[in-house]
Order: structure tokens, then C-alpha cells, then sequence
């Protein structure tokens, strides 16, 4: 599905990602880890197509197709799914408003129709429901005074909404209380499926507790450092990640 | 160098205008205004507008003999918008009051006639009041009697028509709100034709005790056509004063809000929303003079300007001496959609009392590329994300209209107008 050669990327006149390979296949869900400034965020973001970050080697295709051709907006009409680590907040824009709109992006792309506007909020609550989210939340603005845990429950009720091929979610375990993270675990366990995958950009261990990877790999230096199942995720818990920087630099 | 009014070619015309009880006060206001001239930009009011291309349409339309033009203009389009907004429509076309919209206006607690039939003494302040009455026909007096809370909102529709010559028309519209009542007030400027057309406008709005006034101004002029308008409001004890302005048209806008506030006990909460795109120059000045307390003031102006834009905000609190318990907030936010588009935004402060609280905050910004890339990963293409955004920087002010009916319709007015803005439809 997703197949990453020797990417290199910048931002600015920093190089981050030094020449990446990652391969993910439908059905399987990936656990990126590593330390603080390896190039995690930048990945999930190259996928996504912020384009603060310069792609200056490398490719990335999705289903055969180049991504790195497309806009943000195609990727996402195409099945991917960003979850932020930083959820933006929009004042005024409504939840609702947002998740109708995307979802009919998508869906007009695949030649459907629009949703009906019953069928939605049928939809939506049902989604929110799972998610232990107040109802309330669809008409509010998006993210507008969210704390921290609900933003994050409010991206994987976006993801959940929209039933992306892929999904990479950046960080969204971080600073999430234990109920916050059971119900994205949640979220993320409901999709996963044969036909999708999942990107997890972790720091830590603890939500590999409640979803398990089919693998795990280190990022380190912009490089993939090493992979394995989800017993890495456990090393590295254990160890911390110095014995791999090391390694990497050696 | 701004240009002169041709002030004897005012005088013939003048002369023409129909003799009734205004001709002694229209000579007077022709003496006051050639005594002042018309503003430059030499005034410090007047700095960033210049009104050279209005004295000069002006003087065209007095060389043209002051050309009258029939008061039954654009039918089609007055009726569509009385159909839109349920109200007591009272219309002045091409600057004459059409007098069956005040036979159909009369209902109950409204009284409303002509005023050269009513008994109004006309202030000669103002340069362009001073133009105002010279040149007046005729204008409208509305009186809300005490107590009365009138059904339905008082529209007064001013429309023009420039499709056949050059043209320079005077809306004039005194009102006074009784003691405890309560009335909604929507003041609407349209205009169509492609000739060269200059509207100046005065409504002067008297709140007595208690009384409570929902103010709407509408203007959606053609974008070949100026406009200078002025509001005068006066508030009584414990009155209240909601008013939110929607500048959506025009080429050279210039709108004028003074609020007098009277009373202890009043509240005066007046929005705006201006919405500039290619060519066109939009200004608003607003003063407040706080004059007893306690009272309060609320102000919030918001812009969007696209292409090569000027606007302008000035907004003056006058805190009077021992205007003690004053309350007086300022708030102007300016978007900038583009690198020609261009905000003078000014809040002036002046204290000469002791117990005041006075705010103000000025932002001028572009809109959120993180909030823009938001959206587009969720699938939004970036015009829909601009329009979205600018929406939503929009929507604050159109929350804030206190007459409720006008929400949906002010809602749909601005997202059309935006939507046109960011596909780059609107033009000259």
C-alpha cells in the first residue's frame, strides 16, 4: 500500500530524514518509535503533505500511485488520514460543518453521493458514542476550547468518521490520561480491518499496551534504525533508546 | 489637491427643489456649508479619504442642471428584497421619499410622515449634513411612540438608480424612540447603473428613557457607486443601542457613528463588518461620547479585505468630565487576503474623568496556514478552507445582530459575497 525509498526530506535548511525505507501493506498496523527529533513528526507530515517540509530525494507511492505529486487535500480524498499531534483550532468553523464537508470530498471523489444529512448524525453519534464523546461536540467549533484530551479523542472521531485506507497518527497518545487512551485504542482497533493500515508515531510504549502492531521500528538520525515485532516496543522500554542513537552513529 | 464644489451651481439648484417648509433651512445649510467647504484630507478626520471623485460626480451632476431622476427605480429588485425581509418598508428612490411606503408604514405605536410636514429643527454641523439639507426634497420622520414594541422591523430602503445619467442623491430620516419602547431598525443601501452616482445620507435616531433600539445597516451599493453616510445617535437613561453595519459594496464608502450617550444607565453595543475587494475604499469612523455615568460602550469592527483595498477604522471614546463609571470597549480585527490591500486602523482614547474602564485592541493578520493545512488533510481543497476560515473570522459579527430574523439572511449575504471574493469573481 505504502512504499517509502531512501526518502530524504528538510524543512528549512535542516535535513531531517536522512534516507527512509518503509514498506506497509494493507491490514497490517506499523509502530514508528524513537527518540525526540528523529524525524517522526516529519515523516507523518511528509505523508500528509505539509509542504513547510522539501522532499529533496526519494519517492513515496500510495497504491501504485506517486503521493509525493499530490496535495493534501488529494491524499486525504484518496484514504489518508492525518491524526495531529498539535490538533489546530478553529474558532467558528463548526465540527459538524468540517466532518460533513470532508467526508463528502471523499466521497464525491469516489463518485458517490453527498451524505444525507440524517444518515450523518446518525453516524456521528454513533461514532461519539463509542468514543465516550458528548454529542454537544459536533456543533461546537473544531477543537475551539478542547483540552488536550479531547482533542485527540476528537481526531480519531474524525478518523473513525471518515474510514481511511491508511491513517498515520502522530503522537496521539501523548498526554492523554488512561481513559483518554483506551478510547483511542479503541478508535484505532475499530479500523483496523484487511483492507487498511495504521501508522502509530509513538514516543512511548504504553499505547502498544492496547493496540498491538504488527511491527515496530526505531527511527533514529532521519534513518530507520531498526525493526522488529511488537517485543522491540518492550526492549526499548527497557533499555530507553541510547543503545540504538549509538549504534545508528557508529 | 481635493477638489471644490461647485457652490454656485449648488445655489441654482437649490433654488429648483420644490418651495415647502425646508427651503428657508436648505438656504441656511447652503450658507453654513460654504462657509466650512467640503472636507480634504487635510482634516484629520478625513486623512486617509478623499472625496475629490464625490465633488466631482457633484459637479458633473450640477453642470448636468441637477438632473431629477423619477423615483420609481429597480421594482423588481425592491420587491425581491421586501419578499426576503419581513418589515414596514419605507423607500427613498433616487432620493425621493416614496410617499406610499409611508401610508403603508403607519401601524401600530409607528407614526411616520413626511418632514416637511413634520416639526424638526435640522442641526447645521457637518459639512456633508450641511449638502444633506441643502439639497433635500424631502425626508422621513418616524416616531415609535412610548411603550410601543412594533410587530415587525422598520425598514428604510435606499435605492438608487444610475443607469441613464450621473447622479447625486440626499437621504434624510429623523427618528425618535419614545420613553420603554422597543423597536428593531434596518437602514438598507442599494444602487444599480453603470453611470457615476454619489448617495450622502443622514438619520439622526433619538432614544428617549428606556427606550431600546436593534440597528442594522445594510449597504450593498453597486461598485462604481460612493457613498458617505452619517448616523447620529442619542441615548436617553437606561436605553440600549444594538447596531451591527454590513459594508458589502460601494467604490468610496465613508460611514460616520456618533453615539451621544446621555443617560446613566445606557448601553450602546454597535459591530461592523466590512468586506473590501479590488478598487474599493471603505471607511468607518465611529465616536462615542460617554457624557454621565455609568454607562457602557461595546465596539467591535471586523474586516476582509482582497486585492487593492483601503479601509479605514477610526474609532474615538470621548470619556467626559465626571462620566464617572464608564465602561467603554474597542475592538478592531482587520484580515488581509492580500499584499495590495491596505487598513488604517486607529483607537482613540480620551479620559477626563476619574472611575473608567476603557479597552482597546487592534489585530491585523492573514489567515491560519496551520488552520488552512488542517483542513485541507481533511480533504477541504484550499479555496474551500479560505472561505471557511474567512467565514468563520466573519461570523462573530453576524452572531452579534440583535434582530433575529436578519441572522440566516446576513449569514447567506456574507457567505455569497465571500465565496465570490475567493474565486476572484468580483472584480471591477
Amino acid at each position: 500500500m505504502l512504499q517509502i525509498t531512501d526518502l530524504k526530506a528538510r524543512i528549512g535548511d535542516a535535513e531531517i530524514l536522512h534516507g527512509l525505507n518503509l514498506q506497509v501493506n494493507a491490514g497490517e498496523v506499523h509502530a514508528i518509535m524513537g527518540p525526540n527529533g528523529s524525524g517522526k513528526s516529519t515523516l507523518a507530515q511528509v505523508v500528509a503533505g505539509h509542504d513547510a517540509y522539501e522532499v529533496t530525494a526519494g519517492s513515496v507511492t500510495y497504491n501504485g500511485t506517486d503521493l509525493l505529486a499530490l496535495e493534501p487535500e488529494e491524499r486525504a480524498r484518496e484514504g489518508i488520514f492525518l491524526g495531529f499531534q498539535y490538533p489546530v483550532e478553529i474558532p467558528g468553523v463548526n465540527n459538524a460543518y468540517l466532518l460533513k464537508a470532508a467526508l463528502n470530498a471523499r466521497r464525491k471523489h469516489q463518485g458517490l453521493d453527498e451524505i444525507d444529512a440524517f444518515e450523518f448524525l446518525k453516524l456521528a453519534r454513533e461514532k461519539m458514542a463509542l468514543l465516550g464523546m458528548d454529542p454537544k461536540f459536533l456543533n461546537r467549533g473544531v477543537n475551539e476550547g478542547f483540552s488536550g484530551g479531547e482533542k485527540k479523542r476528537n481526531e480519531i472521531f474524525q478518523m473513525a468518521m471518515l474510514e481511511p485506507t491508511l491513517a498515520v497518527l502522530d503522537e496521539t497518545d501523548s498526554g492523554l490520561d488512561i481513559d483518554a487512551l483506551r478510547a483511542v485504542a479503541m478508535g484505532v482497533n475499530a479500523l483496523r480491518s484487511p483492507e487498511r493500515a495504521i501508522i502509530l508515531v509513538t514516543h512511548y510504549q504504553r499505547l502498544l499496551d492496547y493496540v498491538e502492531p504488527d511491527y515496530v521500528h526505531v527511527l533514529s538520525g532521519g534513518r530507520i534504525v531498526r525493526s522488529g515485532d511488537k517485543s522491540l516496543a518492550l526492549e526499548l522500554e527497557e533499555k530507553g533508546y541510547d543503545w540504538l542513537r549509538e549504534a545508528a552513529t557508529a | 489637491m481635493t477638489s471644490r464644489l461647485a457652490i454656485d451651481a449648488l445655489r441654482d439648484a437649490v433654488a429648483r427643489l420644490p418651495d415647502n417648509r425646508l427651503s428657508a433651512t436648505r438656504l441656511a445649510a447652503l450658507d453654513h456649508l460654504q462657509g466650512q467647504g467640503t472636507p480634504t484630507t487635510a482634516h484629520e478626520d478625513w486623512k486617509y479619504t478623499d472625496l475629490s471623485d464625490v465633488i466631482d460626480i457633484s459637479n458633473q451632476w450640477l453642470a448636468h442642471s441637477a438632473q431629477e431622476r423619477t423615483p420609481d427605480v429597480a421594482a423588481d429588485q425592491i420587491n425581491a428584497l421586501k419578499d426576503r425581509i419581513d418589515a414596514y418598508w419605507l423607500v427613498i428612490a433616487n432620493g425621493q421619499v416614496d410617499e406610499s411606503s409611508v401610508a403603508v408604514a403607519q401601524a401600530a405605536g409607528i407614526s411616520v410622515s413626511l418632514l416637511s410636514d413634520a416639526d424638526v429643527a435640522l442641526d447645521f454641523d457637518a459639512p456633508l449634513a450641511n449638502l444633506n439639507t441643502a439639497l433635500l426634497r424631502d425626508g422621513l420622520r418616524i416616531h415609535v411612540e412610548a411603550d410601543a414594541q412594533p410587530a415587525k422591523p422598520i425598514g428604510i430602503l435606499i435605492v438608487d438608480d444610475a443607469s441613464s445619467a450621473v447622479g447625486v442623491s440626499q437621504a434624510r430620516v429623523e427618528i425618535d424612540l419614545a420613553e420603554r419602547s422597543t423597536a428593531s431598525l434596518i437602514e438598507h443601501h442599494v444602487s444599480t447603473g453603470r453611470s457615476r452616482h454619489y448617495a450622502n445620507s443622514i438619520v439622526r435616531l433619538v432614544l428617549g428613557d428606556h427606550a431600546t433600539a436593534r440597528y442594522v445597516r445594510i449597504q450593498e451599493r453597486d461598485s462604481g457607486h460612493s457613498q458617505t453616510g452619517r448616523l447620529n445617535v442619542r441615548m436617553g437613561r437606561d436605553s440600549s443601542f444594538e447596531h451591527s453595519a454590513f459594508d458589502f459594496g460601494g467604490k468610496l464608502i465613508r460611514n460616520d457613528l456618533l453615539i451621544d450617550l446621555c443617560g446613566p444607565g445606557a448601553l450602546a453595543t454597535f459591530t461592523g463588518l466590512y468586506i473590501a475587494v479590488e478598487g474599493q475604499h471603505i471607511d468607518n469612523h465611529t465616536r462615542v461620547d460617554h457624557r454621565v455615568g455609568p454607562a457602557k460602550s461595546i465596539q467591535e469592527y471586523r474586516g476582509i479585505l482582497a486585492g487593492a483595498t483601503r479601509c479605514v477604522w477610526n474609532g474615538k471614546a470621548i470619556v467626559h468630565a465626571g462620566a464617572d463609571g464608564t465602561d467603554a470597549e474597542q475592538a478592531n480585527h482587520n484580515l488581509l487576503l492580500s499584499e495590495q490591500s491596505e487598513i488604517d486602523a486607529k483607537p482613540e482614547l480620551e479620559i477626563y474623568a476619574d472611575d473608567v474602564k476603557c479597552s482597546h485592541g487592534t489585530t491585523i493578520g492573514q489567515l491560519d496556514e496551520s488552520a488552512l493545512y488542517y483542513l485541507r488533510t481533511r480533504g477541504l481543497d484550499r479555496r474551500h478552507a479560505q472561505q471557511l476560515l474567512t467565514q468563520a473570522f466573519a461570523q462573530s459579527i453576524v452572531d452579534r445582530v440583535s434582530i433575529d430574523l436578519l441572522q440566516d439572511t446576513l449569514r447567506e449575504m456574507v457567505a455569497v459575497r465571500l465565496s465570490k471574493l475567493i474565486e476572484g469573481d468580483i472584480g471591477l
